[in-house]
């Protein structure tokens, strides 16, 4: 316990004192705030557009799905620079085996997937504080809790592919112009090929690692009486309904993923001199 | 006892035979506790590579090294508590302060925050703890090094070019922190470029040459007090090749004073003989203390391949 929390300072105090860990921090939170705030300042204006939790969940959360991009760029800052100063083989030479300076940065991965996750609750429950009139019962239904836990699993998954190309290129801007490249360009490309091919090849394609989180934060699929709603309008314009996806499947698909690219991490990190 | 012990330490990058390099071939070494030992060679000789597997960055390909008697990863993970080390260029957090910077290695090597503004002092640094890593001068960040590596007090300390870069004034400021140190007990291992330096501070040295232990052992011995001989005569180049021919001579060089010679016995009537029975008349004789300069020049670049050790 007393090394976890010596990791945990140590983590806080390189984060902390990092510049673009607080822009970061500062960009998620302005973006998560400004549909809050829209939605507040109409709530005061007209009585009928009430802002409240837990019914405003969807509000509150949809705009934080863009977090797992954050947190992956982030994990690709303040890793990979530890490689390119040489601070990592510091870390090593005052005591740090390998694979606590690994473990250091897994709980980096979970404190930054904490603090992304609060911001947004944070700005939600202060948005209900400030704006007129009331929710229905409760704090927080299973649906919105599902929609939450589905933005931790992407979080989780985008971090440790940030954490992986960190270890393994130890160069921030290789590992960022990786992950857009994979993120923008590979996966849309791979998607196309693979949703031309047999029944099985589109299903890959549905669990490639962007289209999971994509589909995790999607309220769609956490909501079933909104994806009711959607179809009904899709009918209406003679399209065909969307599927209700399989959370349970796609939190599967997350955890292994994120299993995946935590366990190369480590067995770069073991292999590799410093 | 041994504070480092290496047998056969073997480092090759690389698995494919004819790209890998072999940058450490097979060196064994000792240092004992409270030696100050200077590690020298010439750059990519692997001196830092055998210092990265010393301090657990790099691994071994083969071979064995004991820190304090303990071996083996658990040994050597309790061992390196008792060592403190910096590699190549000082390496912080830019972004952080001096002070921080070493809150951070504190709280790795698990000591108090009282420990860093005692080192932090010891350095000189004290004044500028608050400013960041990155506005520091070359020397101020080399200090900073050593302060970190002395937070937990450690009973060896491990040096690779701590004066690498400074000017006069920053030299003799490491070159008396190292004597500091010294004079506390603590054994330093030192690699350097500066052999000046390395001859006035070490008891002990070794010179690695294209990652081979060429000559190591007490600083007297390697540079071969009372067997070099000065001479001169008439005829230096008459001289120069007779010597050369001499079968006692194991090297023979020109300097501006004369011819200097290494003689494997300090046997100097034989030589007289030999010269005058070759015609050649000497007109000065006398032992001759190389420098560890002239010792790393001629180890380093000569034909020497073959492993001298001189043991102390």
């Amino acid at each position: 316990m007393k090394i976890l929390r010596v990791l945990l300072r140590i983590e806080w105090l390189k984060a902390v004192r990092r510049r673009a860990f607080w822009v970061a921090v500062a960009a998620f939170t302005a973006f998560t705030s400004l549909p809050v705030i829209e939605r507040v300042r109409g709530a005061h204006s007209n009585p009928n557009a009430v802002f409240a939790l837990p019914e405003s969940w969807p509000v509150v959360l949809g705009t934080a799905g863009i977090g797992p991009l954050f947190i992956a760029a982030l994990m690709i800052l303040l890793v990979a620079q530890e490689f390119s100063w040489r601070t990592a083989r510091q870390n090593v030479i005052d005591g740090l085996s390998k694979e606590r300076f690994y473990a250091g940065k897994v709980m980096l991965l979970a404190g930054l997937v904490l603090l992304f996750t609060s911001a947004p609750v944070l700005i939600g429950v202060g948005g209900t504080m400030l704006s007129p009139g009331e929710g229905g019962p409760g704090f927080i239904r299973a649906s919105d809790f599902g929609y939450i836990s589905g933005l931790v699993l992407g979080m989780l998954l985008f971090g440790s592919a940030g954490l992986m190309l960190s270890v393994h290129l130890r160069s921030s801007g290789a590992s960022l112009g990786i992950l857009f490249l994979y993120l923008f360009v590979e996966e849309g490309v791979a998607m196309l090929m693979l949703g031309t091919g047999r029944e099985s090849l589109r299903n890959v394609a549905e669990f490639l690692p962007f289209n999971v989180v994509e589909d995790l934060g999607d309220d769609l699929v956490h909501y079933p009486d909104v994806l009711a709603e959607v179809n009904a309008e899709r009918a209406e314009a003679g399209l065909a309904p969307l599927e209700f996806l399989d959370v349970e499947m796609l939190a599967v698909a997350a955890l292994a993923y994120t299993a995946f690219f935590l366990g190369l991490s480590l067995l770069n990190m073991r292999r590799r001199d410093l | 006892m041994h504070a480092i012990q290496t047998l056969d330490l073997t480092k090759r990058y690389g698995s494919r035979p004819a790209k890998s390099v072999l940058a450490v071939d097979r060196i064994s070494f000792a240092v004992e506790q409270g030696q100050v030992f200077g590690f020298l060679g010439p750059n990519g000789s692997g001196k830092t590579t055998t210092i990265g597997m010393l301090v657990g960055t790099i691994k071994p390909t083969d071979g064995s090294f004991k820190l304090f008697g303990a071996s083996g990863p658990k040994g050597l993970f309790g061992a390196r508590a008792r060592v403190g080390a910096t590699l190549e260029t000082p390496n912080f957090y830019p972004y952080m302060s001096g002070r921080d910077n070493l809150r951070v290695a504190a709280a790795v090597k698990g000591v108090g925050q009282p420990r860093i503004g005692e080192c932090l002092d010891l350095v000189g640094l004290s004044n500028r703890a608050k400013h960041r890593f990155k506005t520091y001068s070359l020397g101020m960040k080399q200090r900073l090094a050593l302060a970190a590596t002395m937070l937990n007090d450690p009973e060896l300390i491990v040096l690779d070019e701590p004066a690498n870069g400074l000017d006069p004034q920053g030299i003799r400021e490491i070159r008396e922190i190292i004597h500091i140190l010294a004079d506390r007990g603590k054994t330093i291992f030192l690699s350097s470029h500066l052999l000046a330096e390395v001859e006035r501070t070490c008891s002990h040295v070794a010179i690695i040459r294209k990652g081979r232990i060429v000559t190591w052992g007490a600083v007297a011995d390697v540079v071969g007090e009372g067997s070099a001989v000065l001479l001169r005569a008439d005829d230096t180049e008459a001289l120069a090749d007779s010597m050369e021919a001499y079968p006692d001579a194991t090297s023979v060089r020109r300097t501006d004073d004369g011819l200097v010679a290494t003689l494997d016995s300090g046997d100097l009537a034989s030589v007289t003989r030999y010269l005058a029975g070759n015609g050649i008349y000497l007109s000065h004789l006398a032992p001759y203390r190389p420098s560890l300069e002239e010792v790393f020049i001629d180890v380093t670049q000569g034909a020497v391949d073959s492993m001298t050790e001189i043991v102390s």
